[in-house]
């Protein structure tokens, strides 16, 4: 591909996956680490344009999940020379914090309270809204396993959510009650 | 799930008690209320994100190869072209830097003048030629580099402040040659800037050795990111 054409199929196909990045980076890490590793993705993208499909966003999206785990391994070893260096400043709280209703709160920790690998699950299908076959090529995984798994995700995050809810003795959702 | 079949949407297979747990989740995005990102913001981080990979791509030829010392091994050669932009002096030192050179580029004005919203600043804005990225280059060790070093109008240690769009902008420390000015801007319209980052990788917040002439960046190893043998050169050359 000539350095023109790459421009072109960049601009095209990684340009329109921006913005969705940007909010997949924000659902899962820190304003900083979001920037930075929006950065990384759109340089992975660039390098192996060659590579990226025509559906640049579940690719891209898997490309930021690699990125984001880097990123945040390497930001664990910087918390932990910190921490040799000063004990003082405790490390600031990776994650976004948004402010939201009660019920947002308690869906937010049914989420935090399911294993990682559902929690991702279920953030891919409701927040980036992507289908099961499109969370494969994000998690790389065949577009069966990703509808069976998350299958089981969502009944366990109603299950977590039957029990948190149960257990504040809050009002029960009505989902799932349906006759 | 009774009612599944019902329910075809764009998620095959979901009913809708899915859709109402999906709408619960979604109530919780903590996204949901992140801003839109700033157009100009964007643009230009796609921008430098293929600057980037072109910077290597372009160098096809031995100083591929990142390491200052490869890069300062590798440019051999004689002639150290530097060619291309006018040098545009903005008002030294004037309330309303007026551009001269007949260079109409009125981003130029706005660029020095708004990072200078303090206090007046002045600034210089530089050119560069694209052919002289891949030209031939005497040894930058060399007497002969030391030579060409001597012969600039314009030298001086600073750190970048941008590259963004066409322009990479540095804010000067120490002057060995030339006028001094607040800011110095390195024009490099459109592919140019992809030229110009092959031959010296500026980065932001990088420390920089830059030389030139007649308004031209001097490329070929004598302008370049900071370095002590860079440095003793510039001490040489200019007389510390």
């Amino acid at each position: 591909m000539t350095s023109e054409a790459r421009r072109t199929r960049f601009e095209d196909v990684v340009t329109p996956a921006v913005e969705p990045l940007r909010r997949f980076l924000a659902r899962r890490t820190d304003p900083a680490t979001a920037d930075d590793v929006l950065g990384d993705v759109l340089l992975v993208c660039w390098r192996r344009i060659d590579e990226v499909p025509d559906d640049a966003l579940p690719w891209a999206y898997g490309v930021a999940r690699l990125c984001l785990a880097n990123a945040e391994r390497s930001s664990r070893r910087q918390r932990r020379v910190a921490g040799r260096v000063a004990t003082l400043d405790p490390p600031a709280t990776v994650g976004p914090a948004a402010p939201g209703s009660p019920a947002d709160d308690a869906v937010r920790a049914a989420l935090a309270a399911l294993p990682e690998r559902d929690a991702e699950l279920l953030r891919l299908w409701a927040w980036e809204q992507l289908t099961a076959s499109e969370i494969a090529v994000v998690l790389d995984v065949t577009p069966n396993a990703a509808s069976i798994r998350l299958h089981r995700a969502r009944e366990k995050l109603r299950e977590r959510l039957r029990k948190d809810g149960a257990a504040a003795g809050h009002e029960e959702t009505t989902e799932g009650r349906r006759p | 799930m009774t009612d599944e079949h019902e329910h075809e949407q764009a998620h095959a297979g979901e009913s809708p008690r899915d859709e109402a747990l999906r709408e619960r989740l979604r109530a919780a995005d903590p996204a949901a209320s992140l801003p839109a990102a700033d157009p100009d913001r964007v643009a230009r981080l796609l921008e430098d994100t293929m600057t980037d990979q072109l910077t290597d791509e372009s160098r096809t030829d031995g100083t591929r190869n990142r390491s200052r010392l490869t890069w300062l091994v590798a440019a051999a050669a004689v002639v150290l072209i530097a060619g291309g932009l006018a040098f545009v002096f903005l008002g030294g030192g004037d309330d309303e830097p007026d551009v001269a050179g007949g260079d109409p580029t009125p981003s130029a004005t706005t660029g020095s003048s708004s990072a200078a919203s303090a206090a007046p600043t002045s600034t210089l804005t530089l050119g560069f030629d694209e052919s002289a990225a891949s030209g031939r280059c005497v040894a930058p060790d060399s007497a002969a580099a030391l030579q060409v070093l001597e012969g600039q109008q314009l030298a001086f240690d600073g750190t970048v402040e941008s590259v963004s769009g066409t322009r990479v902008t540095l804010v000067p420390q120490r002057f060995y040659a030339g006028d001094e000015v607040d800011r110095v801007v390195v024009e490099a319209p459109g592919a140019q800037l992809r030229a110009l980052l092959a031959a010296v990788r500026f980065q932001e917040d990088g420390r920089y050795l830059v030389s030139a002439s007649d308004g031209r960046v001097t490329l070929c190893g004598l302008s370049g990111a900071y370095d002590d043998a860079l440095a003793a050169q510039y001490e040489k050359a200019f007389g510390g």
